[in-house]
């Protein structure tokens, strides 16, 4: 590479980085200014936080959020893993890829559409809205994502680790929970996050299923922003920011320590 | 002869329309070093599978001890493989590793332990209990695999390709110490190999396998000296195969010459092939030789060289020898009537078998 493509490709890349970071900082800016608006810096003041922290209704929806992602997550990741394991078990290869597709098609469709078939279902079904029918649509698209952490996982192993076990005396049980299952933690690790990260992300499905009583992180800015600016919400927003970061760094963290504790395969001849 | 452990009886494997195994018969005696020499494709690993129940037989049995096992599943039969990439457990360290088999039987803690450190021992591992599988080399992950096999008692241990990862130097001196530990030990070993000198240097008995069949079986010397066919004699070491007819018993016609030789039992005037080995060959003055060739070229191999050189019909013949010789020099080439090998076309190695009893005392 010359060194003027060189120049052009750390510019370009700048560039989009600012373009995609830009907004979220000045979001965050904002909920520093001593005004009640944002139309333009007035100074510096921790008010807005102190404002949200004191608003019991919001620390409760965060709550909710938060339990929410992680309920769902996990039962998400059970039932994903497991149909992970269902496809990478399927020996004729049509069937396998005519579940793959299945399960890519739910994670493409747009969110209003599997927002709105749910709101249908549950009401045709009779099952009332609010915590649960949120759970429930949440796990529902939170699976296919977790079925396409895990499957790389499981198909990068080795077959003759389970030849070996097996030949060894295990059990299909033993062979799945003593070799099988260690093999594909970090796949079932990134799936949960993912499935986490979707959880708390997600507005469209949840707008559509969500009841009265019951209410996310992402409804309730939507909500707060229709009625005017309140800088409350870039406070909620710089939070929710800081946590995806720690986020981040944390499942990073957990990676590399995975790694470090099972440096996977054995080396190959 | 010692009681028979695993015999196969008329199997066979198809894939579809692929026939992958045979109709394969053999009787694997129990504390010997069986080989399956072959090259890739040609069936062996199938074997292997069928024995260690990875692979079921379209049609025949599989008798172990006696008792039919076809559909015995893999966790349920006492032989253990080594596979040929280790197919160890990259998060268990090597302890527990070698332990595997035991937990899974939910053997006492105190006798895995003792069996886990005394099979790490047989394999020269001592010590390395805490040690995760990534941090061994190539020739230390082999013997972990040797020692979770071997910490389950089998009565019979089968490897596939074992030694084929690892490098010279190492693959000779694990060749060793498996003969060695199969000695020791008293198990049944069945190893899967495409290397001939492997298959000579440790075996009791090789099979001989090419596309699903065993062409031939013996000792190590059987084979060699007296190959079945063509493609035995030139896959079990390097070998001189030449067009011959065969006049009358011990007496043998090649390159427009007539030898006597130490072959009988077939038709007058047949068409044969015969063969001669690299080292039954020595070079001697030309008028002392019974062939007389041109040295071509000649290659430093160590503890020999080898020479090509060719006769005055443009036969190729390759010579052994372990003193040096010169390019183009006119040489004789000695040989003893037992030193050519007669091979008829086509023959089965039963048809062989019995023709050899109606002449040999």
């Amino acid at each position: 590479m010359t060194k003027k493509t060189k120049w052009f490709a750390n510019g370009y890349l700048t560039l989009v980085f600012v373009l995609l970071y830009v907004p979220i900082f000045y979001l965050i800016m904002y909920s520093f200014s001593t005004g009640k608006t944002m139309s333009h810096y007035q100074g510096f003041t921790w008010a807005h936080y102190v404002a949200l922290f004191q608003d019991a209704r919001m620390i409760q929806i965060a709550l909710d959020t938060l339990l929410l992602a992680l309920l769902s997550a996990l039962i998400a990741t059970a039932i994903g893993s497991l149909g992970a394991l269902g496809i990478y078990a399927t020996k004729k290869r049509q069937t396998r890829n005519a579940l793959l597709s299945l399960n890519n098609i739910l994670m493409v469709s747009p969110d209003v559409i599997i927002g709105a078939s749910f709101l249908i279902f549950f009401t045709f079904l009779g099952i009332g809205l609010g915590f649960g029918s949120v759970l429930m649509s949440h796990i529902a698209f939170e699976i296919p994502i977790v079925v396409l952490m895990v499957l790389p996982r499981l198909q990068e192993m080795s077959t003759t680790m389970i030849d070996a076990a097996e030949d060894l005396g295990a059990s299909s049980w033993q062979v799945l929970s003593r070799v099988i299952l260690p093999a594909i933690i970090p796949g079932i690790l990134a799936g949960y996050f993912m499935a986490f990260t979707y959880s708390l992300d997600d507005f469209a499905v949840t707008f559509f299923v969500t009841g009265n009583g019951f209410e996310t992180l992402s409804i309730e800015i939507y909500a707060r922003a229709r009625q005017g600016i309140d800088l409350e919400v870039n406070a909620l927003s710089g939070i929710l920011f800081v946590f995806a970061l720690l986020l981040v760094v944390g499942y990073y963290l957990l990676t590399q320590y995975t790694a470090k504790r099972q440096k996977a395969g054995v080396k190959r001849p | 002869m010692s009681k028979p452990i695993i015999t196969l009886k008329h199997v066979y494997k198809n894939y579809g329309d692929t026939n992958v195994l045979h109709d394969i018969n053999m009787t694997l005696e129990a504390g010997k070093f069986y080989t399956l020499l072959g090259p890739s494709g040609s069936g062996k690993t199938t074997i292997l599978r069928t024995i260690g129940g990875f692979v079921t037989p379209s049609s025949g049995d599989v008798l172990f001890d006696g008792q039919r096992i076809n559909d015995l599943p893999a966790n349920k039969r006492q032989v253990n493989t080594i596979f040929q990439d280790y197919a160890l457990f990259p998060h268990m360290d090597v302890y527990d590793n070698v332990a595997f088999g035991l937990t899974i039987r939910k053997t006492p803690k105190e006798v895995i332990e003792k069996k886990v450190l005394r099979a790490l021992k047989l394999v020269q591992l001592s010590g390395y209990e805490d040690r995760s599988i990534s941090e061994l080399s190539g020739g230390q992950q082999q013997r972990v695999a040797i020692a979770r096999a071997l910490v389950n008692e089998p009565q019979v241990l089968l490897l596939d390709e074992a030694l084929s990862a690892l490098d010279m130097k190492l693959r000779k001196e694990m060749q060793v110490e498996l003969r060695d530990l199969q000695q020791r030990l008293g198990i049944t070993f069945l190893f899967v190999t495409h290397d001939q000198e492997e298959a000579l240097a440790m075996s009791d008995e090789i099979f001989v396998m090419d596309d699903g069949k065993i062409l031939q079986s013996g000792t190590p010397v059987d084979i060699y000296d007296e190959p079945v066919n063509h493609f035995v004699a030139n896959f079990i070491g390097e070998s001189n195969i030449v067009p011959g007819k065969m006049l009358s018993d011990y007496r043998v016609e090649f390159v427009n010459k007539v030898f006597e030789c130490a072959d009988a039992g077939m038709k007058p005037d047949e068409n044969v092939e015969v063969v001669l080995r690299p080292e039954d060959l020595d070079i001697v003055a030309p008028d002392a030789g019974k062939l007389v060739v041109t040295i071509d070229t000649q290659l430093f191999r160590g503890d020999y060289y080898e020479v090509i050189a060719y006769d005055d019909d443009h036969n190729e013949w390759l010579i052994h020898s372990t003193n040096p010789t010169k390019d183009d020099q006119r040489v004789g080439l000695f040989f003893e009537p037992e030193d050519i090998h007669v091979m008829r076309y086509g023959e089965s190695e039963q048809a062989f078998d019995a023709r050899l009893e109606t002449y040999e005392d």
